[in-house]
């Protein structure tokens, strides 16, 4: 999937968060945002996935407008902290991962992917009983479940430790290399371990610079 | 004691009735419930009753000016508010996206502050106390066809629509990526709601839906160790409290609604006690093995 941003601006009331943000997504592309706290990084995946409807700036799915776009099941999403999960009533993660399937196939996956993660034992376990680590690779194994053509994930390291990140890392890297787009906000962790093709940087002052893997390495050397 | 209840259970339409109403009622009221609940809306049953009694008193009102509407059933103009009721909550939530809350103050405000005044014009203020309080003996054959076909509007709707059902309750931002339609579901589930909520208004009343609704999953939530386990364990507390509860209003001539929720309660606590107990003995078992 093509996801073409043109001239993107976005505000919190008068509180400008992106300015004049364009850049195209391809097929296959491994894109990295990076920046400080509050530099409209969430704020840029709201706008990707609809949230937060763009009223300055284009936004294109396939070269289709965002705002009729309705293949929503093309995208694989895992938020920051799983805002918006109501993870305290009991729900086992077979029973998360089993309601969150859209076809017969994807229903058979599960348990392939929680196997791939290395957490397949917590299958049966109550989801409010799992440690941020575990919560947030079931959050993944959600996302990628339906076969995503384009996954999305907003800080989803942030609860995992070291040894896990690297985990991470690898298996998002090997889903990149089979054709699916990686979107990846990250505010921590250093590009060494990536396997990204662009990042993307969001500043304070709201500038943006976009460079390829060879231009940001380029850019650490110096 | 029990054994003459039983008997006249047998041996009385009215109590059979209302047993088998209660039962029914007993299953559907923590479904629903324990979807409620996982939005976060536990408190929006009330909110809905308070707008069904408006279509009851608006009903009644007419029929004191000798218009007569739905067969001089209330409980149908009952429907129709509840549901414009569940509309204006979801209306009034866009304008308070991060306040849901709000949208049902200002709906129950506006709901009882209607029903009061309609109910003033109809001259009937006498029969607000069962519709306040509920009855479940003086359910009528009707009423009991009612209760089984949302019953079984219910069943086909959580083997139908399950699995979109518990997406956008438990993660609406996610649920958008397999498919559903939010916006839609968001609308149905209201008015499904709004019909629940007004058939359990004539046997528990306005002040009681929510408690029979979420009070069973409440106790439910503290023992479950799944979803499907929490909802059978709501369903249990639900039917038991239903039975006990008609055994409590026939023995104490107490009203049955209020009986069935005192029932309710008193296993919230129990299950509270005996789970706080649990605890305690596991953190001394800890504590001893630290030792």
């Amino acid at each position: 999937m093509q996801i073409d941003i043109r001239n993107l601006s976005f505000a919190y009331g008068h509180r400008s968060v992106i300015n004049g943000l364009s850049h195209t997504i391809n097929p296959g592309d491994y894109l990295v945002v990076q920046g400080k706290n509050g530099t409209g990084k969430s704020t840029l995946i709201k706008c990707l996935l609809g949230v937060n409807s763009v009223k300055n700036g284009m936004l294109f799915l396939d070269n289709q407008d965002i705002n009729s776009f309705k293949q929503w099941t093309k995208f694989g999403y895992v938020s920051q902290n799983y805002d918006g999960f109501n993870y305290e009533f009991p729900l086992t993660v077979q029973e998360l991962l089993k309601f969150s399937t859209i076809t017969k196939k994807s229903e058979h996956n599960y348990l392939k992917l929680l196997d791939e993660m290395g957490i397949l034992e917590i299958v049966n376990q109550n989801i409010n009983s799992l440690s941020g680590g575990q919560l947030q690779s079931v959050f993944i194994v959600r996302a990628m479940l339906n076969d995503p053509e384009v996954l999305i994930l907003d800080e989803p390291t942030a609860s995992i430790d070291k040894q896990n990140t690297e985990f991470f890392y690898k298996t998002i890297g090997e889903l990149n290399r089979k054709g699916i787009t990686i979107i990846l906000i990250t505010h921590t962790d250093s590009l060494e371990n990536l396997e990204y093709t662009h990042v993307l940087n969001m500043a304070l002052d709201l500038t943006t610079t976009l460079c390829t893997k060879e231009e940001a390495k380029g850019v650490d050397e110096l | 004691m029990i054994l003459s209840f039983l008997n006249d259970l047998f041996q009385q339409d009215f109590m059979l009735r209302a047993m088998v109403a209660g039962f029914v009622l007993g299953a559907i009221a923590p479904t629903i419930g324990s979807i409620v609940t996982v939005r976060r809306l536990s408190f929006i049953a009330d909110t809905l009753g308070h707008f069904s009694l408006v279509g009851i008193s608006v009903s009644l009102y007419l029929s004191t000016l000798g218009i007569s509407i739905f067969f001089e059933r209330p409980l149908y103009l009952g429907i129709i508010f509840s549901i414009v009721g569940g509309l204006l909550i979801e209306l009034f939530r866009r304008s308070y996206k991060n306040y849901k809350e709000i949208s049902m103050v200002i709906v129950i405000s506006l709901g009882a502050a209607l029903s009061a005044i309609f109910f003033s014009l109809s001259k009937k203020t006498g029969s607000l106390y069962s519709y306040l309080f509920g009855s479940i003996l003086t359910v009528t054959d009707y009423y009991l066809v009612l209760i089984l076909i949302t019953a079984v509007i219910v069943l086909v709707l959580f083997i139908v629509f399950g699995k979109q059902i518990l997406s956008v309750s438990f993660d609406e931002t996610t649920a958008k990526f397999l498919g559903i339609n939010i916006n839609l579901f968001q609308i149905m589930f209201m008015i499904v709601l709004s019909i629940v909520v007004s058939v359990l208004l004539e046997s528990a009343g306005v002040l009681l839906i929510s408690s029979m609704m979420i009070i069973p999953v409440a106790a439910a939530m503290r023992i479950g160790w799944s979803f499907k386990s929490t909802l059978v364990i709501s369903i249990v507390f639900s039917e038991l409290s239903v039975f006990f509860g008609l055994w409590l209003a026939y023995s104490l001539t107490i009203p049955s609604g209020a009986a069935i929720v005192s029932v309710n309660i008193i296993i919230l606590l129990i299950i509270a006690i005996a789970k706080r107990l649990r605890t305690n003995r596991q953190i001394a078992k800890l504590d001893k093995l630290k030792q």
